[in-house]
């Protein structure tokens, strides 16, 4: 009998077989054994197992991290995940009821224990009309000293875009400093802003040369707004984010479309900041880069199924970087740091449980994460006992009351966003000063008063300032750090 | 569902907060009071009072309470603990504040309406209701009887219809 754990002898292969064999067993297996054909007891898994094995060996990347895997004796992944509800038992109701689940996964492994994965890193540089001036000057030394920051063995590329993309730096390791000087000192300002433009290059640079199990990530900033391509950004940020690639933006000044480059950062697993003071660009690339080195898995994803009756209403990152995610079922968490956790806060309504069934399932779900020698699988499900009615009132766990706390307090300011949209400038007024004074009693006083200035704006203008709606925004997302340092 | 207290939006069960005006739904535990939120539904944090307080008390005193109505500070003694209320002839127990002296007659204060306890280490003031007759209310939201609830600088607290600023002059420029 086979070792059936093993894709090779499941596919009835050996090791050695070409890329035309294994999908000629692979053909061979599945007429033995699809279900319509074989209708023995077993056949079905017999069938999965034969996709699950095809899947992973007529990949390219994924045979070459399978092979090394395999045979050696592996160690499991130093990863651990936690789960919190809001709620320890849930009460039966005859209507629909919230549940809030925060779900962490953190290496086990402290900074020192691995060594850092290298990068494979584009810059991609706003060099519209706009950026003239300061923004071109202090952009252009940052770049540069960032890049002679990078370790040897870090693959760099350098992007500039305007109405059309430019190449300043091929993607190369090492680069000559003199070379990288020069490329990135020929930058001038001039034209408009197409987003996708300098997305694509990068793109294509990180692409061209991809090693096994480096951090790709791309890091675009921008002061302007795109106009047109949104869409195809987003297209491109779902493709890059199944090749384990992550975008971070940072946007200067107030113009650029926070909306967009905040959801091209969540559906990679990226970061979005927005910086007012030009001095903050170096910190941010610093911040950007440092992070990035202290990956132990190069990329993470989860994939959550709520079970039937569930509905998942909203998912939020709040570690490692808060940020509203997508709304789906399958989220790209970007690179796992050693030693910090990913923490995921999800927001589930759940209908009516028939009154036999004492134990509610919300959801069941995987992170799978990305590391040599090959793709990991961390299942998990979430449930949570049911009964008539509690003995006892129970309060709220600490942390995850302080996370819904402040999502509260973002979901407050992207409401009166809302009401000015629909033209109830009235509400959003009322908004903001009862936002105003809940950061007031949690002692955020300069948030509150940021706030209470909005409402005044917003009576006299019927609409934000530009630079409070952003300040607002980040600020709110900012609270929910555990951290905030 | 849940019905919100304070403007009467409804959301589901499990709901921690109102999704409309961000009050708090449910209770915490008691140690947690101080998350307990409280909408001010007035707004004048930027009152006014350069006028009627003297700057020199504003700058000896941690905590002030200001009469909105008569708009003029009212007189507090100088103790971690104290209570307020209206002074009745034949009364036993006495208030430390007679809210009578600033016209309190038909604004329904009861005789011991409320505790006011200061804690200097911590920076910390609290209000309880002792269980007066109309009861009390912060930023318009109604409080507990006999729980510590905390004030807040700009706080509105008021008692039956007597209505009170917290001032905490640090908190001033």
């Amino acid at each position: 009998m086979p070792d059936k754990t093993d894709f090779y002898d499941r596919l009835n292969i050996g090791t050695g077989a070409s890329e035309e064999a294994i999908k000629k067993a692979y053909r061979l297996a599945v007429r033995k054994t699809h279900p319509d054909v074989n209708r023995n007891e077993g056949a079905t898994q017999l069938f999965l197992d034969i996709q699950e094995a095809y899947k992973i060996l007529s990949d390219p990347n994924r045979k070459g991290a399978y092979d090394d895997g395999r045979g050696s004796h592996e160690t499991p992944p130093a990863v651990h995940t936690a789960i919190e509800f809001s709620q320890d038992t849930l009460i039966r109701l005859d209507e629909p009821q919230i549940v809030y689940s925060m779900i962490d996964i953190v290496s086990t492994l402290a900074e020192k224990d691995t060594t850092d994965l290298p990068l494979n890193i584009s810059f991609v540089l706003d060099n519209s009309t706009s950026m003239n001036g300061a923004r071109m000057d202090i952009l252009k030394s940052a770049t540069k000293a960032i890049i002679q920051e990078l370790d040897e063995d870090d693959i760099i590329s350098v992007i500039s875009f305007n109405d059309r993309a430019e190449v300043l730096l091929s993607s190369q390791s090492h680069p000559p400093i003199a070379h990288v000087e020069s490329s990135i000192n020929s930058l001038f300002a001039e034209g408009g802003t197409e987003i996708f433009q300098g997305l694509e290059a990068a793109f294509e640079e990180i692409r061209k040369n991809s090693p096994f199990d480096y951090v790709n990530h791309i890091i675009l900033i921008t002061d302007g707004h795109t106009y047109g391509d949104e869409e195809n950004c987003i297209t491109l940020a779902r493709s890059a984010a199944k090749l384990d690639i992550g975008i971070s933006g940072l946007g200067i000044g107030i113009e650029w479309n926070d909306e967009f480059i905040d959801k091209l950062c969540a559906l990679t697993g990226g970061q979005c900041m927005f910086i007012q003071e030009l001095n903050q660009v170096k910190d941010f690339l610093k911040h950007s880069i440092t992070s990035l080195k202290e990956a132990y898995s190069r990329h993470v994803s989860l994939e959550i199924i709520p079970a039937p009756g569930v509905n998942l209403l909203s998912a939020f990152r709040i570690l490692p970087e808060a940020l509203p995610l997508p709304h789906q079922e399958e989220f790209s968490l970007g690179i796992l740091k050693k030693d910090k956790p990913h923490r995921i806060l999800f927001e589930f309504l759940i209908n009516p449980v028939p009154e036999e069934i004492d134990q509610a399932i919300i959801a069941s779900g995987e992170f799978i994460l990305k590391r040599k020698p090959r793709d990991y699988t961390i299942p998990f499900t979430l449930n949570r006992p049911i009964v008539a009615e509690l003995e006892e009132p129970q309060p709220p766990p600490e942390e995850i009351f302080r996370a819904i706390s402040h999502l509260t307090f973002y979901r407050l300011q992207e409401k009166a966003q809302k009401d000015i949209a629909s033209g109830n400038p009235g509400t959003a007024f009322q908004r903001l000063i009862n936002l105003s004074s809940h950061l007031m009693a949690k002692g955020e006083e300069s948030l509150a008063k940021i706030a209470m200035h909005e409402a005044d704006y917003i009576k006299s203008h019927n609409n934000f300032s530009p630079t409070g709606k952003k300040q607002l925004k980040y600020g709110t997302i900012r609270l929910m750090l555990p951290d905030k340092t | 569902m849940i019905t919100c207290k304070v403007c009467n939006n409804q959301e589901f069960h499990g709901v921690f907060f109102c999704g409309e005006c961000g009050s708090q739904l449910v209770l915490t535990d008691d140690k947690n009071v101080d998350t307990f939120i409280y909408p001010s539904q007035v707004r004048g944090l930027e009152l006014d009072i350069s006028n009627t307080i003297p700057k020199k008390l504003l700058e000896n005193k941690t905590f002030i309470l200001y009469c909105l109505d008569q708009e003029e500070m009212i007189n507090i003694p100088d103790q971690v603990e104290f209570t307020i209320g209206r002074f009745v002839d034949g009364q036993v127990i006495t208030p430390d504040v007679d809210l009578n002296l600033y016209e309190a007659f038909d604004k329904g204060v009861s005789r011991l309406h409320a505790t006011i306890r200061i804690n200097p280490e911590k920076n910390k003031i609290h209000v309880i209701d002792l269980g007066s007759a109309n009861g009390s209310s912060v930023n318009g939201y109604e409080i507990p009887a006999n729980s510590e609830v905390p004030l807040n600088h700009g706080d509105v607290l008021t008692l039956g219809k007597f209505r009170m600023k917290v001032i905490l002059p640090k908190e001033l420029k």
